[in-house]
């Protein structure tokens, strides 16, 4: 097995005047669930369209799955891709739609007929195996583009917007599959969506494009603290100590801002955006030592969303 | 499920021209075009056989006009087949899958051309009884049939080879189908000429060059004037090097087929 199952290296892709992917270098250890995160038109879907052989890159160079870029066809055969608002042919059923595409895959008609019934099971569309595409729902039709693109049984598998055009139950039932698929198959995942919640959840490792070049790449954890992104506390104490409290927290280091909201008892704390949690111990720290009960304390902010804002708004 | 190391299939153009083929024919499509060619001709059959007006026609002319229209129609189902083919799938999103495939741009394309052809093939099927009715009797059958198939068949390479090439590069089935249609009739503009026109060098030159009245012209001499196949040989060059560039067009076209219309 390669140990990596992407390596970028300076890859561009413009469209007249428009530079859709400005040097993108990646590199994707096997085996990991990448998120690969940006706000609309920052490059995701053309990237995943290089790295998929489907357009050719105007400059750098690439390998999947150990094979380099020059060889597209070897490529597409190790790699299984769910491409942003595919279209299915209304006229075929889900059975019939896998078996062509695992015949082209290099399976026999007998294989491709078990590759097709075992995925029909997998995505929950047994049922509806014989049922013409054009009768399915959305989200049957994203299920079965992900089954798609399991055919071939890829070790590397790209999916592109997954979730979009679903409804919340519809996109838990698809990154439930994404889940289970990376965990049963242990195929390196990218995973590009605006769901920054299931990411955290999902993803070991995230990238965030903007305007075609990486802005951030690493762990959930280490791109929130990289981001520097704003941090909050919602603090609650009885009325008759709120005043205390203030004044124990605006002395307190790494608490910038200390207020009240407005509702008794409540106050508002803007924790120092190069340690907040350290801030957020100091400052309940000096709520104890005065001597302050505090009924509630609740850290905000710092999730991924926030990271992925100040690093997409700032560059 | 076993883990096999699967490899690129062999001829992936067979299985694409299989599945091609199944959504033509048993999706209805293939069947719809089929019936109102088959109306078309029993119209033409009808008539020359029966109206006053019409039926005038010595027996060989008669077969002559129906197998024209059958070879000219037949064609024309070709084009609209190929001109979909790829355009269309552009059109209802699909085209990425296929191309996600690993298998060579080439090989789809000759996959899909063969579920065109198809439709002249079995229009050419249709048209045998038709043409059997109107000249039966005068030992013409075989050899109408015979110079239909080969004219017909000649330009209906030529125009899948037309409808795979623009379908390869239009960004959309519109665009693909209406430029189509578009040069489809300019092909048929001189067959239309008053027969002045189509006299002297110029007029023969200009029929010579268009792939459609050459070919009808040489079906004529057979068919009419009881010519020889290679009598008048030299009419058929026009199809031939029109089917040749066409397909050779659409395959070089092929290397380029992208996602989007213009190569991207």
């Amino acid at each position: 097995m390669t140990r990596h199952a992407i390596e970028a290296a300076g890859l561009s892709k413009a469209f007249g005047e428009l530079r859709a992917v400005d040097g993108l270098d990646l590199v994707v250890p096997a085996g990991v669930v990448l998120g690969f995160l940006g706000p609309n038109g920052a490059g995701k879907t053309t990237a995943i369209r290089m790295l998929t052989t489907i357009l050719r890159p105007d400059t750098g160079s690439f390998s999947v799955a150990g094979i380099a870029h020059t060889r597209p066809i070897e490529i597409r055969q190790r790699v299984g891709v769910l491409p942003e608002s595919a279209g299915y042919p209304e006229r075929q059923t889900g059975e019939e739609f896998l078996r062509f595409h695992a015949r082209l895959f290099g399976r026999s008609a007998a294989g491709a007929k078990e590759v097709a019934s075992m995925l029909l099971a997998e995505t929950g569309l047994a049922e509806r195996a014989h049922s013409l595409i054009g009768s399915y729902s959305r989200g049957m039709r994203q299920r079965l583009g992900i089954a798609r693109a399991l055919v071939n049984e890829p070790t590397v598998v790209f999916l592109d917007e997954p979730t979009l055009g679903l409804d919340p139950g519809g996109q838990r039932q698809v990154l439930e599959l994404v889940r289970s698929m990376a965990e049963a198959r242990g195929a390196t995942v990218v995973l590009s969506t605006h769901l920054l919640t299931e990411v955290e959840e999902v993803c070991g490792r995230v990238v965030i494009l903007n305007r075609g070049r990486i802005v951030a790449d690493g762990t959930v954890q280490e791109i929130v603290r990289r981001a520097g992104a704003p941090r909050h506390a919602r603090i609650e104490v009885a009325p008759e100590h709120a005043a205390a409290a203030l004044q124990a927290l605006r002395q307190t280091r790494g608490i910038e801002i200390a207020s009240t909201n407005g509702k008794p008892g409540e106050l508002d704390v803007s924790l120092a955006a190069g340690d907040a949690e350290a801030a957020a111990s100091a400052g309940l720290r000096a709520l104890l030592d005065a001597d302050v009960p505090v009924h509630a304390f609740v850290l905000e902010g710092g999730r991924l969303s926030d990271a992925f804002l100040a690093m997409t708004e700032r560059a | 499920m076993t883990t096999i190391a699967l490899s690129p299939p062999r001829r992936a153009w067979l299985i694409v021209a299989g599945q091609e083929l199944r959504d033509l024919w048993l999706g209805g499509r293939g069947l719809a075009l089929t019936l109102a060619f088959s109306l078309l001709l029993s119209v033409m059959t009808y008539l020359t056989a029966t109206n006053s007006v019409l039926n005038f026609l010595e027996q060989r002319e008669s077969v002559n006009l129906t197998l024209q229209v059958a070879v000219a129609v037949g064609a024309l189902l070709v084009l609209l087949g190929a001109a979909d083919a790829l355009s269309g799938e552009r059109e209802r999103g699909t085209l990425e899958s296929l191309l996600l495939a690993p298998v060579h741009r080439l090989e789809l394309v000759v996959g899909k051309g063969i579920a065109a052809l198809s439709l002249w093939l079995v229009a050419f099927a249709v048209s045998i009884p038709y043409i059997w009715f109107l000249g039966r009797g005068v030992g013409l059958v075989g050899t109408a049939l015979g110079a239909g198939f080969l004219v017909g068949s000649l330009l209906a390479l030529f125009l899948a080879g037309l409808g795979l090439l623009l379908s390869s590069v239009a960004g959309s089935n519109r665009v693909s189908l209406s430029v189509a249609l578009f040069l489809l009739f300019a092909f048929f503009a001189p067959t239309q000429l008053p027969s002045g026109a189509q006299q002297g060098w110029a007029g023969d030159l200009f029929i010579r060059i268009d792939p459609f009245s050459s070919g009808l012209h040489w079906l004529g001499k057979v068919v009419v004037d009881a010519h020889s196949f290679s009598q008048d040989a030299s009419w058929l060059a026009s199809p031939v090097v029109a089917a040749g560039l066409a397909l050779l067009g659409a395959l070089g076209a092929a290397r380029f087929l992208a996602l989007r219309g213009g190569g991207q």
